[in-house]
């Protein structure tokens, strides 16, 4: 091979060569190659050198410079595969899987970075050599430079040419190993690690300042930040992985060694942050994990990159580099004066990457977060910052918007519920983007549903009004929280008003023109601009049900329930929730309840007044004749006078009151009557409450119950048993409704009922005595909450849906009626005709959406079809 | 509203106006008009109300005096199964005095015309203002299958009348069931 070279590369050589002097060469030549191999191979015996150098210096006087050069490279070649590369690989193939140990993995590399170490040594020669020959001739330095390179080249070459699959693996546990080992022995640095040891926190924080004075004096000393035995390990440690990283770099590893350590490095901080971050939402990790990262990772990039050696080159490129995150000291890592840009890079890329990840993990937590807010506010001020951070605002409305739909608008979860995830939604997305446009996007979902469901008026309203939010089983906390609103909302309307204020000074205009910032790209315009989008609680509930009137309305039958089963006159919430309402509603739209809580008002006035004259002028025959066992002192009475013309419908049952209480009640109308002329009083019998005690032959038990239960345990006073029909004629109520109602007192153990001669009648008998009181005693709570339970579905005030639908069968007669006689008719001017022509009571006042949606009911229920726009009757 | 104003401007004129017919006049009427407005509307409401089938009218768009009307030929007569269209007009001083009321879809009937021109007592001497559109309507329904055959607008139908099967083809034959 070495001939057929010489004969095409010295060709022109060739022909003044003498026999002589191609014996010379011959022999250098041989000698050469001998003195090469035993060089090589020599184990470090570098004796022979003389002689190579006799060699190379004999061919160089031929010509045969780069004979003799590529020769050696291929020699320097073939000897690293053999010793170096498959040696180094050996070490590896017993393992199958990546966890290599460390020794294993130090002694091989240092097995490999010898024999590159003494190759290098042979190479020198052979550079010294020449440059011996040709002192003077070639600029020496370029000629090393020019010959490592190659050297270099073939080193890499011929390694990743043998590369085993797994070796990148390895690595990466390798570094991954030493980073968890860095990350313990650190770990005691890191501020927030260990919450159980406050003392070494406090010490933690000293350090912190002094880190910052040594920061700020300029003094270049790691050491004085760090208990001197802990960094010395580091220091072993970091040498350690830094020799490591040098050692692959200088065998051609350089990329493969940065990704390993990178991704471990990455892998590493995300483990952490889930970590940290865990499913605890009651603390803030954001602080923590950039105190992390300060720790470990940058303490490792920092001192590994020192140790390779381009840690403090940058210095005047890095101030304009500093991080964003940067601007506070307190941030800054401890120890680490001035960052090289390599650094800074490296910081930012990790703390980008550390918000993304946080981001992520709370994004898809971003659920249960809700859940739990307003504990969970940490968390999301967390997440506030890191979506300022990463910009990727959308993901959360995409992600958010599915687990809504998968976890919260099923038929299972309760209204109540969604209203309070909604409203929590509201606060907690209001921290992260105050302007609302995700709030809108997320929002939406959840009010569609909202509307397809019935009792969402009611539910939002008990939550307006009620702090106990309606439902026991709920914590009172959102219903607590929309009172606040109307409490915040009445501040609000203060500053508005002063910010409407026409004389507003140049001054603050000029802060608020300054402070205006774009809407977020994702905003739609169609929705209003910033300014109008002021994100209100009370407004985007409202915005459910589509009109307050409704609200208002569900209100009024609200509060006439409340009211009316008020005993004692007490409506100092009410005035003030109703005050509230004003103030976010409008006067004019409460006029009506307003009314309700005067009647209440003025009730407990006249009432004080009737009794007082009543009993002045009637006590002595009132005493005198019926005041007996049977007698009901007027003491004991008190009514609620209404306007009814301002209240809901109040459903109205017949009752035949006890005697006694009868002529109460027309003795207390005769007086109102005198006092109030001209007007009267007419009694609703069944409204109210009795409290009453019932006394038997062992025992006395006490009961408030409504007037038709009292009407029916009255009736047991002098007579112990009665027929349902008997019992029904002499309270006055229908059949049906008494054998309801009498449950009551079966279910008390009072009443027991049995079958009479007529399978139709049935017969209820008082129970003297506590006869089956054990029968029900263990039972008993859970009997009453049955009951309880059962009357609260039976209120005395028509509720809106009733309304609702009453009005919607007239509406559909009209439809019905005009269709007939007009064909097919458009949404408009059917919705236009029944504004002409339905003038009933209450006259017809629904938008043309309420309308639309009340004829797709009727198409659905198969009375109409609706072709191109029109509507025809299903015939 | 409308009948407010005229009442205003109305006590200007008895001040500059010295006629008295002038003056009761216009008064009765406006009187008048409000209250057959009321009437219609609780007409109106009363018809939706009933549910009688078969009959059924609607004032159109935009006047109140003007309505729609529908009726379907009762059953066992010759004409089950169709579906006239009328119309029905009221006079400013409704109920004193009927509304004219036609049928829109020809009607092959002894008492109606070809244009649809009804002769029914109580549509014209026979009226009473205890009548509504509701008696009416059925009064026209039951018209239909109990023809007044003494006093026929229509002379074909009132011979053919007396063979119920060969009526029975020429009322399929001429009809066209109403369009909108």
């Amino acid at each position: 091979m070495a001939d057929s070279i010489s004969s095409v590369c010295n060709l022109a050589i060739l022909e003044k060569l003498s026999d002589g002097s191609i014996e010379e060469i011959l022999e250098s030549y041989n000698g050469f190659c001998a003195a090469t191999d035993t060089l090589l191979n020599g184990a470090g015996d570098l004796s022979v050198g003389p002689q190579f150098v006799s060699h190379v210096h004999g061919l160089c006087k031929h010509g045969l410079e780069s004979l003799l050069r590529d020769h050696f490279l291929g020699a320097l070649e073939r000897t690293f595969e053999k010793n170096g590369a498959l040696k180094f690989w050996r070490h590896f193939e017993a393992y199958d899987d990546v966890s290599v140990e460390e020794e294993v993995f130090y002694n091989a590399l240092e097995e490999i970075s010898l024999e590159k170490q003494y190759q290098e040594k042979c190479l020198l020669i052979l550079v010294h050599a020449l440059q011996s020959y040709n002192h003077g001739s070639h600029d020496s330095n370029d000629y090393r430079v020019e010959l490592f390179a190659k050297y270099q080249m073939s080193v890499s070459s011929v390694l990743m040419a043998t590369l085993p699959r797994h070796f990148p693996e390895i690595l990466h546990w390798y570094f991954k190993g030493r980073l968890e080992e860095l990350s313990t022995i650190m770990g005691g640095d890191f501020p927030h690690d260990d919450d159980e040891d406050d003392d070494d926190d406090k010490d933690d924080m000293d350090l912190d300042d002094k880190c910052k004075v040594s920061y700020r004096s300029g003094q270049m000393e790691i050491d004085e930040c760090y208990p001197q035995g802990r960094f010395l390990d580091n220091n072993k440690l970091v040498n350690n992985i830094g020799k490591v990283v040098r050692d692959l770099r200088s065998l051609g590893f350089t990329s493969m060694t940065e990704d390993a350590y990178a991704s471990a490095i990455f892998l590493f901080l995300k483990a952490k942050v889930h970590d940290l971050a865990g499913d605890d939402y009651r603390i803030s990790v954001l602080e923590s994990i950039k105190g992390w990262i300060q720790a470990v990772p940058l303490q490792f990039l920092h001192a590994l990159l020192a140790y390779l050696g381009d840690s403090v080159s940058y210095d005047s490129v890095s101030s304009g580099l500093k991080s964003p995150l940067a601007s506070c000291p307190s941030t800054f890592y401890p120890g680490i004066d001035t960052p090289s840009e390599g650094l800074v890079r490296w910081q930012l890329r990790l703390e980008y990457f550390a918000y993304e990840t946080l981001q992520d993990l709370r994004i898809t937590k971003l659920f249960e977060i809700i859940v739990d807010y307003p504990d969970s506010s940490p968390a999301i001020e967390d997440l506030k910052q890191c979506l300022e951070y990463t910009g990727q605002h959308s993901k959360l409305v995409e992600s958010f918007i599915s687990a809504l739909r998968y976890r919260l608008l099923t038929a299972g979860a309760s209204t109540n519920d969604i209203l309070h995830q909604y409203v929590s939604t509201i606060k907690a997305l209001r921290t992260i983007d105050p302007a609302g446009v995700f709030l809108e996007a997320v929002g939406e979902p959840i009010r569609d549903y909202l509307r397809g469901r019935k009792d969402t008026i009611k539910c939002i309203v008990t939550m307006l009004t009620d702090g106990t939010g309606g439902n026991p089983n709920v914590s009172g906390n959102t219903g607590d929280s929309l009172l606040e609103e109307l409490n915040r909302d009445e501040e609000n309307q203060e500053n508005a008003g002063l910010d409407d204020d026409f004389h507003t000074d140049d001054k603050q205009a000029w802060i608020n023109a300054s402070r205006w910032e774009p809407d977020p790209v994702e905003a739609d315009p169609l929705k209003g601009s910033r300014n109008r989008r002021k994100v209100d609680i009370l407004g985007m509930i409202v915005g459910i049900i589509g009109s307050k009137d409704q609200l208002v309305n569900e209100y009024r039958v609200m509060l006439a329930e409340k009211l009316l089963n008020k005993s004692d006159y007490d409506i100092d919430t009410e005035i003030r929730t109703l005050e509230l309402l004003k103030i976010h509603f409008g006067e004019s739209s409460m006029q009506k309840c307003e009314i309700m809580l005067n009647d209440l008002i003025d009730s407990k006035r006249t009432n004080g007044n009737i009794k007082a004259t009543i009993t002045r002028t009637s006590q002595a025959d009132v005493l005198g004749s019926e005041l007996g066992d049977n007698g009901v002192s007027m003491d004991v009475f008190d009514a609620t006078i209404i306007s009814s013309n301002f209240w809901p419908q109040i459903q109205d049952e017949s009752l035949n009151v006890p005697g006694p209480v009868d002529q109460l009640l027309s003795d207390y109308a005769k007086r109102f009557n005198e006092i109030k002329t001209p007007r009267k009083l007419l009694w609703k019998k069944s409204l109210g409450t009795v409290k009453l005690e019932l006394q038997f032959e062992d025992r006395a038990v006490q009961f408030v119950v409504a007037p038709v239960h009292a009407a029916i345990i009255m009736q047991f006073q002098d007579q112990t048993s009665w027929t349902s029909k008997n019992l029904a004629a002499a309270i006055g109520v229908p059949t049906d409704i008494l054998n309801r109602r009498i449950n009551f007192w079966i279910s008390k153990g009072i009443l027991a009922e049995s079958l009479g001669p007529d399978s139709e009648d049935h017969v209820f008998t008082l129970m003297e005595g506590m006869v089956d009181s054990g029968k029900n005693g263990g039972t008993n709570g859970s009997i009453e909450d049955l009951i309880v339970a059962d009357e609260e579905g039976e209120s005395s005030v028509a509720s809106v849906e009733d309304q609702l639908r009453k009005e919607m069968t007239v509406y559909e007669k009209f439809i019905l009626g005009m269709l007939t006689n007009f064909g097919s008719m458009a949404l408009d001017r059917i919705h236009n005709t029944l504004k002409m022509f339905c003038i009933a009571d209450p006259p017809y006042d629904k938008t043309l959406q309420q309308l639309q949606s009340f004829l797709t009911g009727l198409v659905s229920e198969e009375k109409l079809e609706l072709r191109d726009g029109m509507y025809f009757l299903k015939k | 509203m409308a009948a407010v104003n005229q009442d205003n401007t109305l006590v200007v004129a008895t001040t500059t106006a010295p006629s008295n017919s002038k003056q009761s006049q216009p008064r009765a009427k406006t009187v008048d008009s409000q209250s057959v407005l009321k009437r219609l509307q609780s007409e109106l409401m009363a018809l939706m109300m009933s549910g009688d089938s078969g009959i059924s009218a609607f004032p159109e768009e935009d006047n109140i005096f003007c309505w729609k009307g529908t009726i379907t030929g009762s059953k066992d007569t010759v004409f089950e199964g169709t579906e006239y269209r009328l119309s029905l007009t009221f006079p400013n001083d409704y109920p004193f005095k009927p509304p004219k009321v036609k049928f829109e879809t020809l009607c092959f009937h002894p008492n109606v015309d070809l244009v649809g021109n009804i002769c029914l007592d109580i549509l014209q001497d026979k009226w009473s203002s205890a009548y509504d559109v509701r008696t009416i309507l059925l009064s026209i329904q039951s018209l239909l299958g109990e023809p007044n055959i003494s006093s026929p607008l229509n002379n074909q139908a009132a011979q053919l009348w007396s063979n119920q099967d060969d009526y029975r083809k020429m009322v399929e034959k001429l009809y066209k069931s109403p369009k909108a």
